[in-house]
C-alpha cells in the first residue's frame, strides 16, 4: 500500500510515540554505553580513553569467554527444548483433552511468579540437605544421586537451565493461540485421508505456526537465554567457579566494582551476539515466513 | 468497535492519572527543609527499631524546620548500586552510608560530598574514637567520611558441642582447633559453617582471620603475593571438609541457620548478629542460644606472625551530599550529630548489639555477648579489617568464584590465590 | 475423530492406546512439576525455621505457624506494595501496547524509505541490556523531573517493553491479509479508522501476547523499581520481598511467607483474568 499524502501525516504520527521512545530509551543510551566501553572509567572520576583495550581484556577473561558459552546454551536450550516442548503440549491441549483449561491455566502459573519467588523456591528444592529433589530421590532409593545440585561443578548449569526449561506455558498458550485460528476444514480433509494426529500435527499444524507464532516464541526464547541474569544473579551468583555465570551477570558485576568500562563492553559484546543470532533464526524460518497458508496447500495437494 | 473506544478513554484517563501524578510530586513547597536518608537499618535489620525511633523524635522535635524522610533500602546490593549511580549521576542523597572503605577514595574524588571539617570541630570531634577519622581523609584534604558502625569479628562457639567431644575450651592453636574439628564431624556435627554463594560471606571471614594469624598486621601491604594467602587458602580448603553438606551453595542464611539449629559448633560473624542470640524463636528447649555459647578471639597459628589477631570491620561510614544552602548542611550536621550522640549510641548498642565508632559509656543493660565480644576486641594484639575490605572491590567480586572452585577441588590452594590476582590485574 | 478410529486396525488401536497413555503422562508431569513446588513451599510456610533446616522435607509442620504470616505482613507494607505494582503494570502495559501497536501497524502496512532499518533497530532493541543503562536511564528521569513519581516508572516500563512489544506486534499484523483492509479502505475509512476498526480486532492475539509479556517484565522489575523511585508511597512488591530475601536474614519462613503472599494474588489475579487475557488471544482469530 502507497501511503498517500494524508497518510504520511498519519504515518508519522503513528511511528512518532514509538520511535521517541525507542531513541530516548534505547538509541541515546546504547551510543552512550558504546563511548564508555572505549574508557577506563569507574562512575566517579575522570575517564581515560583506552580504545578498544576493554574488548581485548574482555576476551582474555575466561570468565567472560564462559558467560558467553552458558548464554549460548540457555538460547539454544530454550529454543530447541522449552519451546518444541510447549509446542508438543501446545498441540496436546489444542485438541480440547479433559479438563485442559485448567492445565493450561496451571501451566502459566510460573509466568505470573515474580523471578525472587521462583528462585528462592528453588534454593529451596535444590538444598543439599533438606531440599525436595534429594529428599525424592532417597525416597525412591536412589539417595547416591543425592548432591550440592547448585555448587557442584557438573551440575550447577544443569540445574539452573533444567528447572526453566519445563515452565512451558507461556509459549505453549502463544502457539495454542494461533494452532485455535487454523482453518478446521483442513483437518476434517486430512483425517477423512486418514491421517493420524500425529501426521496431521506434523503436516498441519507445524507448518502453519511455523512462520508465525513458532518463530515468536523461538525468538522470545533466544532472547531471553541470551539477556539471562535474575535466575542466575539469584540461584548460583554465577558460581562455582563462574560456570553459570552469563554476560549480564559479568557486566553487572563489573560494573559493581566500578569497572564502568568494562561493563559496557560486555553490553555492546551482547548486543552483538544477539543480533547475530535473531538474524540467524529469522534465516531459519525465512522460507515458511511469506506465505504459509499457501506451502500448506501445495502440500496438501 | 465499541470495545476498543472504551480502550481509548481508559487511555486517556490514565494518561491524565499519569501526568497528575508526576505534578502533584513536585509541589511540596514549605519552608520545612527536608531531608532525605536513603538507609539500610529499615526491614528486618537489628537496628531498625531504635533507627526509626530516633528518626520519629528527631522530627518531632524540629518540627515545622526539619523533617527526616527514611527511604527504606531493602537490599544491601541494591542499595550500593543505587549509591554509586546517585553519586555518578550528580544526585548523591543528603545523608547515606557506604559500608566499604575501598569506594571511599573514589567517592571523596567526585567533590559532590559535604566536607565535615569544620563541623567537626569543637565536641563532636572528641566523641569519635582517636584516630578513626583521619585514615578516611583523601586528596582533597576534606573529611568527608564519618567513621560509623564498627564491628569485631570473633569466633562464637557452642560450648555443649564442643564439650560432648571433650573440650571444655576452645583449642589454643589452629592445629588443635582443625583436630577437634574432625573429632565434631565423627560425632556428627558440622564444626564449622562455610558458604560460597552470594558474596561468600561466612568463608570470606573465616579465610580474613586465617590470613591475619598467618600474616600478621601487614599482611594486605604485602599484596596478594604474601605466601599467608597460599596456606590460609590450604585451611580454608580442609574446613570444607567439616562444614555441612551443600555448603558451596549455601547462603549466609543457611549458615546462620545451622547454627541456630545447634548442629554447627563453631561460628564468625560480626556483632550486628548479637540480637540473634537472644531471640525466643532461636532457643531450644527453653534455652537461648546465648546460654549455649561462648565468644573467643582468634587461634594462634604456630610460626605465624599474627598472634592474637582480630578481625574487625568498618561496618558503615556516614555521609552527606555537598550542599549550597548553609540551612540545609546546618540542618543535616544536626540530624548528624543528633544519632551519634554518645548516649543515643549506648542506646543503639544495647538494642541492637552493633559496635560504633563513638566513644560511649556501655550501658548498664548491655547484653552479656556484648561484652564477650568487646572483651575479645580489648584483648586484641591488633586488629585487622577483613579481606573484603582489605583488597581491592574487583578481587572481593571474585572471592566466591575462587572458594567454590577451591571447595570443588577445581584449584588448589595456589590456584586459588592466583584467580584473585589475576582478577586484581585484570581490573 | 470418531469416525478415524473406526477405521483403524487392532495395531493401530494399540498404537492409538499408547499416544494417549503418553500424552496423559505429559500432561500430569507438566502440572505436577508446576504444582508441587508451589505447595511445597507453601507449606514450608508454615513450619518453623528449626523444621526447615531438619533433613526431612516432607514432613508435615507439628504445629501449623501462622505467625509467619503476621511477620511477614507487619515488617513490609506488602498490601500497598502489591497495588502499587498492579496500577503501574497496568497503565504501561496498556500505553504500551497501543504504542507499539500503531508502529508496527505502520511498518506491517505502509511502504517507506528505511522501514525495515527502523524495524532492526527495534528488533536489536529487544537485545539491550539493561542492568547497562542504569546511569543513562537515572539521567533521563531525573532530569524530565520524573525521579519518584509513578510517571517516570510508567514512562520507562513503556519505553523498554517496546521494541519487544513491536516485534510480536507487527510478527501478527503481517499475517494479516491486506485483502481485509483494502475492503475497507475502499469503504473511505481513513487510516485511524482502519486501525481502529479493522487491524486492532484482527491483531488481538498479538496484541494480548505483547501485553501479557510487558505487564510480567513490570511485575517482576526490580533493579528500577529501586533505583528512580524513594517514597515508601510508590514502591512495588518486588522491593517489598527484599526485605526478607536479603543476606542478613536468618528467617526462612517469614521469607517463604512473603513470597507466598506474594505469589497468592498473581495467581489468583491470573486466574480472573485469565478468561480475558486467553480468550483474547484465542478469539482474535484469522482464519486462513
Amino acid at each position: 500500500m502507497k501511503p498517500t499524502k494524508s497518510d504520511r501525516k498519519v504515518l508519522i504520527a503513528f511511528l512518532a510515540p514509538a520511535v521517541a521512545l525507542v531513541v530516548l530509551f534505547f538509541v541515546i543510551p546504547v551510543i552512550y554505553v558504546a563511548v564508555v566501553s572505549l574508557l577506563k572509567w569507574n562512575g566517579l572520576t575522570s575517564a581515560e580513553f583506552k580504545g578498544i583495550d576493554n574488548f581485548v581484556a574482555l576476551f582474555k577473561d575466561k570468565a567472560f569467554l564462559r558467560s558467553i558459552l552458558n548464554n549460548v546454551i540457555w538460547a539454544a536450550t530454550a529454543a530447541a527444548i522449552q519451546v518444541p516442548l510447549a509446542m508438543l503440549m501446545a498441540i496436546i491441549l489444542s485438541r480440547k483433552p479433559k479438563g485442559w483449561k485448567f492445565f493450561r491455566t496451571v501451566y502459566f502459573f510460573p509466568q505470573v511468579i515474580s523471578g525472587i519467588a521462583l528462585a528462592t523456591m528453588w534454593r529451596h528444592i535444590y538444598n543439599a540437605e533438606s531440599g525436595l529433589l534429594n529428599g525424592l530421590l532417597r525416597l525412591v532409593g536412589l539417595g547416591h544421586l543425592a548432591t550440592d545440585w547448585l555448587g557442584g561443578m557438573d551440575t550447577a548449569l544443569p540445574s539452573v537451565l533444567i528447572y526453566w526449561v519445563f515452565y512451558v506455558g507461556y509459549y505453549m498458550v502463544i502457539m495454542m493461540a494461533d494452532i485455535t485460528t487454523i482453518d478446521e476444514s483442513y483437518y476434517e480433509a486430512a483425517t477423512l485421508d486418514g491421517a493420524t494426529p500425529f501426521q496431521q500435527a506434523i503436516h498441519i499444524t507445524i507448518p502453519l505456526i511455523k512462520g508465525t507464532s513458532l518463530l515468536t516464541c523461538v525468538t522470545l526464547a533466544s532472547v531471553m537465554g541470551l539477556r539471562q541474569f535474575e535466575q542466575v544473579y539469584l540461584l548460583t551468583n554465577g558460581q562455582p567457579a563462574n560456570t553459570t555465570s552469563t554476560i549480564v551477570l559479568y557486566l553487572y558485576k563489573q560494573m559493581q566494582t566500578g569497572n564502568y568500562g568494562r561493563s559496557s563492553a560486555a553490553a555492546i559484546v551482547l548486543i552483538i551476539v544477539g543480533a547475530l543470532f535473531i538474524v540467524t533464526i529469522r534465516k531459519l524460518f525465512e522460507d515458511h515466513k511469506k506465505d504459509p497458508k499457501r506451502v500448506i496447500e501445495k502440500e496438501a495437494k | 468497535m465499541k470495545n476498543m473506544k472504551k480502550l481509548l478513554a481508559l487511555v486517556l484517563a490514565l494518561l491524565m492519572v499519569v501526568s497528575m501524578a508526576a505534578c502533584g510530586a513536585k509541589k511540596e513547597e514549605s519552608k520545612e527543609i527536608v531531608i532525605n536518608f536513603p538507609c539500610i537499618w529499615v526491614g528486618t535489620d537489628a537496628k531498625a527499631p531504635y533507627m526509626a525511633k530516633l528518626v520519629e523524635e528527631f522530627n518531632a522535635a524540629n518540627a515545622g524546620s526539619i523533617k527526616v524522610v527514611i527511604e527504606e533500602q531493602t537490599d544491601y546490593q541494591a542499595y550500593r548500586d543505587k549509591i554509586r549511580t546517585l553519586i555518578t549521576t550528580g544526585n548523591a542523597p543528603d545523608i547515606f552510608s557506604v559500608d566499604n572503605p575501598q569506594e571511599l577514595a573514589n567517592f571523596s574524588a567526585t567533590g559532590k560530598l559535604m566536607d565535615f571539617t569544620s563541623a567537626l570541630e569543637g565536641d563532636w570531634k572528641a566523641t569519635f574514637n582517636d584516630g578513626c577519622i583521619d585514615p578516611y581523609i583523601y586528596e582533597n584534604g576534606q573529611i568527608n567520611f564519618l567513621p560509623f558502625e564498627s564491628a569485631v569479628i570473633p569466633l562464637v562457639y557452642n560450648t555443649e558441642l564442643l564439650a560432648e567431644v571433650g573440650y571444655n575450651e576452645f583449642p589454643a592453636t589452629y592445629s588443635e582447633m582443625m583436630e577437634m574439628f574432625a573429632k565434631l564431624k565423627e560425632a556428627g556435627y558440622n564444626a564449622c559453617g562455610q558458604m560460597a554463594a552470594e558474596n561468600a560471606w561466612s568463608s570470606m571471614l573465616w579465610y580474613s582471620q586465617l590470613v591475619a594469624s598467618i600474616g600478621g598486621p601487614d599482611v594486605y601491604k604485602n599484596g596478594l603475593e604474601d605466601p599467608a594467602f597460599v596456606q590460609a587458602a590450604e585451611v580454608l580448603r580442609e574446613m570444607y571438609n567439616y562444614t555441612f553438606d551443600g555448603a558451596v551453595s549455601a547462603a549466609a542464611a543457611d549458615v546462620n541457620g545451622h547454627f541456630i539449629a545447634r548442629d554447627t559448633a563453631v561460628y564468625i560473624n560480626g556483632c550486628w548478629w548479637i540480637g540473634n542470640f537472644y531471640k525466643e524463636e532461636n532457643a531450644v528447649d527453653g534455652k537461648l542460644l546465648a546460654d549455649v555459647v561462648d565468644v573467643t578471639g582468634a587461634p594462634t597459628w604456630e610460626g605465624g606472625k599474627g598472634e592474637g589477631a582480630v578481625v574487625t570491620q568498618a561496618q558503615a561510614f556516614l555521609c552527606a551530599a555537598k550542599q549550597d544552602d548553609p540551612a540545609k548542611e546546618a540542618a543535616i550536621i544536626k540530624f548528624l550529630q543528633y544519632i551519634t550522640e554518645p548516649t543515643r549510641i549506648s542506646e543503639w548498642e544495647a538494642s541492637s548489639g552493633s559496635m560504633f565508632f563513638i566513644e560511649h559509656e556501655p550501658a548498664a543493660d548491655l547484653k552479656e555477648i556484648s561484652k564477650k565480644f568487646a572483651a575479645v576486641s580489648n584483648e586484641a594484639n591488633f586488629t585487622v579489617y577483613t579481606f573484603a575490605q582489605s583488597v581491592p572491590l574487583a578481587v572481593t567480586n571474585e572471592l566466591p568464584a575462587a572458594v567454590s572452585a577451591l571447595a570443588n577441588d577445581v584449584v588448589d590452594a595456589q590456584g586459588f590465590v592466583d584467580m584473585l590476582i589475576a582478577a586484581r590485574d585484570n581490573a | 475423530m470418531a469416525s478415524m478410529t473406526k477405521r483403524l486396525d487392532k495395531s493401530g488401536q494399540i498404537k492409538d492406546t499408547i499416544l494417549g497413555i503418553g500424552k496423559w503422562i505429559l500432561i500430569v508431569f507438566f502440572a505436577a512439576y508446576t504444582l508441587l513446588p508451589l505447595i511445597w513451599l507453601t507449606i514450608s510456610s508454615f513450619k518453623t525455621n528449626f523444621e526447615v533446616l531438619a533433613k526431612s522435607p516432607f514432613a508435615l509442620p507439628e504445629v501449623w505457624q501462622f505467625k509467619n504470616y503476621h511477620n511477614a505482613l507487619t515488617v513490609a507494607g506488602l498490601g500497598r506494595m502489591m497495588l502499587n505494582s498492579v496500577f503501574v503494570g497496568v497503565t504501561s502495559t496498556v500505553i504500551n501496547v497501543l504504542v507499539a501497536s500503531l508502529a508496527a501497524y505502520t511498518i506491517s502496512r505502509f511502504k517507506f524509505k528505511g522501514k525495515e532499518k527502523l524495524f532492526l533497530l527495534f528488533t536489536v532493541g529487544i537485545l539491550v541490556p539493561l542492568n547497562a543503562l542504569m546511569v543513562p536511564y537515572f539521567l533521563i528521569i531525573s532530569k524530565m523531573g520524573l525521579y519518584n513519581t509513578y510517571a517516570g516508572m510508567i514512562i520507562l516500563y513503556t519505553a523498554i517493553g517496546i521494541p519487544m512489544s513491536t516485534v510480536i506486534i507487527r510478527g501478527l499484523m503481517d499475517s494479516i491479509p491486506m485483502e481485509i483492509e483494502e475492503a475497507a479502505y475502499i469503504d473511505g475509512c481513513g487510516s485511524f479508522g482502519r486501525f481502529i476498526h479493522v487491524i486492532l480486532p484482527l491483531a488481538r492475539t498479538g496484541i494480548v501476547t505483547a501485553a501479557t509479556f510487558q505487564f510480567l517484565t513490570c511485575w517482576n522489575e526490580f533493579v528500577f523499581a529501586n533505583l528512580i523511585v524513594s517514597s515508601d508511597k510508590l514502591r512495588t512488591i518486588q522491593v517489598g520481598i527484599r526485605y526478607f530475601t536479603n543476606q542478613f536474614s536468618t528467617d526462612y519462613v517469614s521469607m517463604y511467607a512473603a513470597i507466598v503472599i506474594s505469589i497468592v494474588p498473581s495467581i489468583l489475579g491470573y486466574v480472573i483474568f485469565q478468561e480475558q487475557i486467553i480468550s483474547g488471544m484465542t478469539s482474535g482469530a484469522v482464519k486462513g
